[in-house]
């Protein structure tokens, strides 16, 4: 409900600031919805959002894939931590577009090029969580787990994983917030397709109906994402702890 | 199963570098299905020498002899259980042969059953500790270890899971060790008591109690502690340590 009325306002004041600004640089709601539905009956809005999709899809499950297995070896071994570190502080401080501009002179304009730069992108803040989650990893337990003699697999999955759970969270959420963000300036600069393609054509020829119509529905969709996928999954891992009265 | 330990030595280090004595000349040994309990005041290194004889210590001179396989149950003095696993989970996980019947005998013991499915947030300390109580009964141990399992329960409670324990070890007969600064635990469930000097622990004395378990009146109890408690003040300890 609350919701449904933030939204209400955020249209009301989009379409009074139209009304000032004049439709040449703001348009109007049912002018971006009239480009929303050309884009969608054409079938280009739906193409685009899917390799947009496809590429955050590939590129979010392999840097947390490599993010949390990497994370967890320098949370676990003293010497992994202290090879990868100065690695780690490269890679957060290293700008997006340079990871990218460098990986399609290096790789080409390609499908891999592209999604590698998203990946390593997103990898260092999933390797810092994972390490800081690994860290926290309650010593008590693992005690607990080699005096009953729980084999490892075991333990990894009813001790050590549902530890990790909030940190895992914390980085698919915070990753997934970073890729849909880089995501568009890989495809912008390098790949003839997608929101980020679309986007900076419609730049190109100052098209703003269809600059508009692509940023919303993508906003639309990491919305529904959020909510119907990270939310709930959120929800299930920490179903266990007691409810904050 | 049969315990011997024999511990010349066992030292940590500071951050400073210097090294400092836990356990200096501990030797005893337990039959099997004898409860040893060791008495003696806190930071004696008592929780040193459980680690060692769970395995989980092997940084020591001296010799802890006991069958390689023996299985191991043990309570710790925090409850240790997994918070976002069930109660009957917690045990499975530990025990993952122990089969219905075997487990509904060892709720029905530990008047657990009204628990099964709850989570350790929602327990009290007291019921924590017996499910923890539960979990190493399951895993039908060779050997069992208790840390301070009834430290910090109002007396009434603790009186009550010495009973339930009591019932369990004698059960089973398996060979316990059991460590506490509480010398009702010693009266109630020990056969032989061992007495430890304050840090670096050695035996200062030990008591046998032939009387078995389950024949142990109030009266007798009383008579126990008070032989423990004048032998305590034999060594000058400082009863306030205990």
């Amino acid at each position: 409900m609350l919701r449904l009325l933030s939204f209400a306002v955020f249209l009301a004041t989009w379409w009074i600031a139209a009304l000032f600004a004049g439709g040449d640089t703001l348009p109007s709601p049912p002018v971006v919805l009239a480009a929303i539905v050309t884009e969608a009956r054409s079938g280009a809005l739906l193409l685009n959002l899917g390799a947009t999709l496809a590429r955050v899809a590939l590129s979010f499950t392999l840097a947390m894939t490599l993010g949390s297995a990497i994370g967890y070896l320098m949370g676990r071994v003293r010497l992994a931590d202290r090879l990868g570190d100065p690695w780690l502080i490269l890679l957060l401080n290293l700008p997006a577009l340079v990871v990218i501009v460098l990986a399609y002179i290096w790789a080409g304009l390609t499908e891999a090029a592209a999604i590698a730069a998203i990946a390593v992108n997103k990898l260092p803040t999933a390797v810092v969580t994972l390490r800081e989650g690994t860290r926290a990893l309650d010593a008590e337990l693992d005690e607990m787990a080699r005096v009953f003699a729980i084999p490892p697999w075991k333990a990894f999955r009813h001790i050590i994983l549902p530890q990790l759970a909030p940190f895992i969270a914390a980085a698919a959420r915070s990753g997934l917030s970073l890729v849909w963000k880089i995501v568009l300036v890989a495809e912008l600069l390098g790949r003839p397709n997608g929101v980020g393609f679309e986007i900076g054509v419609a730049f190109q020829l100052f098209d703003i109906p269809r600059l508009l119509a692509y940023s919303l529905t993508f906003a639309a969709v990491v919305l529904a994402i959020e909510t119907v996928l990270v939310q709930p999954f959120e929800a299930r891992l920490s179903r266990w702890r007691p409810r904050a009265a | 199963m049969r315990l011997e330990v024999d511990i010349a030595h066992k030292a940590f280090t500071n951050a400073a570098g210097k090294r400092h004595d836990v356990l200096a000349g501990l030797n005893f040994a337990l039959g099997h299905g004898e409860v040893g309990v060791l008495v003696g005041p806190s930071g004696c290194g008592k929780s040193t020498l459980l680690k060692i004889l769970a395995g989980l210590d092997h940084d020591y001179e001296g010799r802890v002899s006991r069958p390689a396989d023996a299985r191991i149950g043990m309570v710790f003095e925090e409850p240790r259980l997994l918070p976002w696993r069930s109660v009957e989970d917690n045990v499975r996980i530990a025990a993952p042969l122990v089969d219905d019947p075997k487990l509904s005998a060892l709720f029905a013991v530990l008047e657990l059953d009204a628990h099964r499915s709850h989570f350790p947030g929602e327990l009290s300390l007291g019921l924590a500790r017996r499910v923890a109580l539960a979990r190493a009964f399951a895993v039908e141990p060779d050997f069992l270890i208790l840390d301070e399992p009834l430290a910090s329960l109002d007396d009434a409670l603790a009186a009550r899971l010495r009973d339930q324990i009591a019932t369990l070890v004698d059960r089973r007969s398996v060979t316990t060790l059991l460590v506490t600064h509480d010398v009702n635990d010693a009266a109630r469930l020990g056969d032989r008591v061992f007495l430890l000097s304050p840090g670096p622990a050695r035996i200062l004395a030990e008591v046998s109690i032939p009387t078995p378990r389950h024949a142990r009146g109030g009266a007798e109890i009383a008579a126990i502690k008070a032989d423990i408690s004048r032998r305590i003040d034999g060594h000058r300890w400082e009863r306030d340590a205990l």
